[in-house]
């Protein structure tokens, strides 16, 4: 067991190297030269073959990749074209509000999908089953911001229960931390509701025929054991599954509902530099959400060993 | 007062091509401490009625209606809650195939702690000890360590075993078996057979059998109904039954068994099959249920349906010609 997680942190090396490899080689495949950029309008092709040669960009690709793979590595992902200040920085300050708002629409979204799917694959082919799924379709149809605006038309502005947009770090308090964030974790959380609620179904559907769920209530468990213990467990895997592939929506979709709700994260950070070419920026970012990403699956991963006990690498 | 009464039992399913009726009017008992074996081939109902005994059947598309009485008490008019205080306590089920009836990713200790944690309101602690104790009355080796592994890590007949643990746990006063050898190795067979065998001296259970083999019939059980297309078409004492069949489908029965047969009846050694098809249940039978495959079948047969008869002590047949078979035997 110690081993297979061992194993499986080690083989997460290799991929952020390619994410590495990849993010890097943005600045080379890009339109656009980034000495020319931050030479401005004005400058003479001498001033911008100065800054590329001042800035090491006339070196060779493999020689400036190891050169930027060790400062990222010591935590350097240099600076902002723009406004100069080091990437982490910049990062740093707008962490939070992206982070809390994947973290509660994650809850959030599990809390609520599992149990539909699970009610949904019990009540198979009743009017419950078929208005769970047809919420799943329409979920998964609507695109974020429709959602976002619809809900912050009816619940901010009409019923004025939740403040319209805007984000309170969570030191000022959990209550307008959560008050601020339950629109917009909404509003992503559509996509991935429908998502996980329909694997869910799929998957307790295939176990509920099982030999093992009729076992269950021979011994006379009611129905919640058997569903929710007996069955759901069984059904886990393919369920957890999709919910690690599901963080790349989320971080698709963060970027959209913060610009919908006007949330300082990470998402607007991402627009802005791309709008403006900034590629340390961008760079930064992208590799920050490739490591989210990995690591959600690589924590997944671990799970499915404690889930399923036949499952070992 | 027989443990078990069941009364006019009629299992019907809806399907798209009509209703089915897997159980048509099966009456039997069980009394206290007996073993009752249900036997027939596939098809025959008798799984259903095992399952609706225990009110197991999905509701729709399945129908239970009649009696089934346990203990006075008709099962069939309970709460779902009540149903649920019977089920794993009272009467306790095991199922044909232990490959895929455990549950994969619940230790066996858990699972057979579950039922004593539920019907007897043990703690996580004394449950896990009394699994321990159950494990080694089923005859498990090493049961300190086996109540903390998986379904996977045991062998076939080691699980049934775990099944059987299950259902014991609780101290039923009836075990339902459905096919509980079908799936294991004849060697295997034998050995849950002896378990069942000694546990129920032990444990005093009443047990009703299902199954197709008449080899197991023979070994374990006490009385024998035979059903055939969702009706009781003969019961009697086992030994009664094995030297004596009155009805046809039950003489071709014992007929198509290759060792028992010619042992036991003494007829001729050549292996005899029943000719023909079961008839379909979605489509109303007239007559005898049997009487398409049956070699001494008459128009009568096929115009009216035989009742049950008492044909000898304690011994009923449906069939207009079975005293007069006897007779003449």
């Amino acid at each position: 067991m110690l081993g297979y997680i061992l194993r499986r942190i080690l083989s997460t090396i290799p991929v952020m190297a390619m994410v590495g490899l990849f993010v890097f080689s943005l600045l080379f495949v890009a339109p656009g030269d980034p000495a020319a950029l931050i030479a401005g309008d004005q400058a003479s092709p001498a001033d911008i073959e100065r800054i590329r040669e001042s800035l090491g960009l006339n070196r060779p690709f493999l020689v400036q990749f190891g050169e930027w793979a060790w400062r990222t590595l010591h935590a350097d992902l240099g600076t902002s074209i723009f406004t100069s200040l080091p990437v982490t920085q910049m990062i740093g300050q707008r962490v939070e509000p992206t982070l809390s708002l994947m973290a509660l629409t994650l809850v959030f979204a599990i809390v609520v999908s599992v149990p539909m799917g699970v009610v949904a694959a019990w009540k198979v082919g009743t009017w419950v089953d078929r208005s769970i799924m047809t919420f799943a379709v329409f979920g998964f149809s609507v695109p974020v911001f429709v959602i976002g605006y619809m809900l912050a038309y009816v619940f901010a502005l009409r019923l004025d229960w939740f403040p319209v947009q805007g984000y309170t770090p969570i030191t000022d308090g959990l209550g307008p931390w959560i008050s601020n964030l339950v629109l917009p974790a909404l509003s992503l959380g559509c996509v991935y509701i429908a998502l996980i609620a329909r694997i869910t179904r799929a998957s307790m559907l295939e176990v509920l025929a099982q030999d093992y769920v009729r076992t269950a209530k021979a011994k006379g468990l009611g129905q919640r054991s058997v569903l929710f213990l007996h069955a759901l467990k069984n059904a886990a895997v393919p369920i957890v599954t999709v919910i690690g592939i599901g963080i790349a929506l989320l971080i698709g979709g963060a970027v959209v509902t913060e610009s919908v709700f006007a949330i300082p994260g990470l998402g607007r950070l991402t627009v802005d530099a791309i709008l403006r070419r900034d590629y340390p920026v961008i760079q930064g970012v992208v590799l920050l959400f490739s490591f989210i990403y990995v690591l959600v699956n690589l924590l997944i991963d671990i799970l499915y060993t404690f889930l399923d006990p036949r499952i070992r690498y | 007062m027989a443990l078990l009464e069941v009364e006019n039992l009629q299992v019907h399913f809806r399907t798209p091509v009509g209703v089915n009726r897997a159980v048509d009017g099966v009456s039997f008992h069980v009394e206290e401490g007996e073993t009752l074996a249900i036997v027939g081939e596939s098809g025959c109902g008798k799984s259903v009625t095992s399952m609706s005994m225990l009110r197991l059947i999905p509701e729709p598309p399945g129908k239970i209606a009649g009696q089934v009485r346990f203990a006075g008490r008709d099962l069939l008019k309970l709460s779902d809650k009540e149903m649920r205080a019977i089920r794993g306590n009272d009467i306790s089920m095991i199922f044909q195939e232990p490959m895929t009836s455990l549950n994969p990713v619940l230790t066996v200790g858990r699972q057979i702690g579950e039922t004593l944690r539920l019907h007897q309101g043990l703690d996580a602690a004394a449950a896990e000890a009394k699994a321990v104790e159950m494990l080694t009355l089923v005859g498990i080796p090493a049961p300190e360590r086996r109540v903390k592994e998986y379904p996977h890590q045991l062998s076939g007949g080691m699980r049934q075993r775990v099944m059987i643990a299950i259902a014991l746990a609780c101290n039923p006063k009836l075990l339902i078996a459905d096919e509980p050898t079908t799936a294991l190795d004849v060697t295997i067979q034998a050995q849950i057979l002896d378990l069942m065998r000694d546990l129920k001296h032990r444990v005093g259970a009443a047990i009703v059998l299902i199954t197709h083999d008449l080899g197991v019939v023979a070994e374990v059980a006490e009385r024998v109904m035979v059903m055939y297309a969702g009706r009781k078409v003969e019961e009697a004492p086992v030994r009664e039954l094995f030297s004596n069949p009155r009805h046809p489908y039950t003489q071709g029965l014992l007929g198509a068994v290759p060792k028992l047969g010619s042992s036991l009846s003494g007829e001729s050694t050549r292996l005899a099959e029943i000719p023909g098809q079961v008839p379909s249940l979605t489509k109303p039978i007239q007559g005898c249920v049997f009487a398409g495959r049956c070699a001494i079948a008459t128009d009568v047969c096929r115009t009216w349906a035989p009742a049950l008869e008492m044909k000898a002590p304690r011994h009923v047949a449906a069939c207009h010609y079975a005293l007069k078979e006897a007779v003449a035997a």
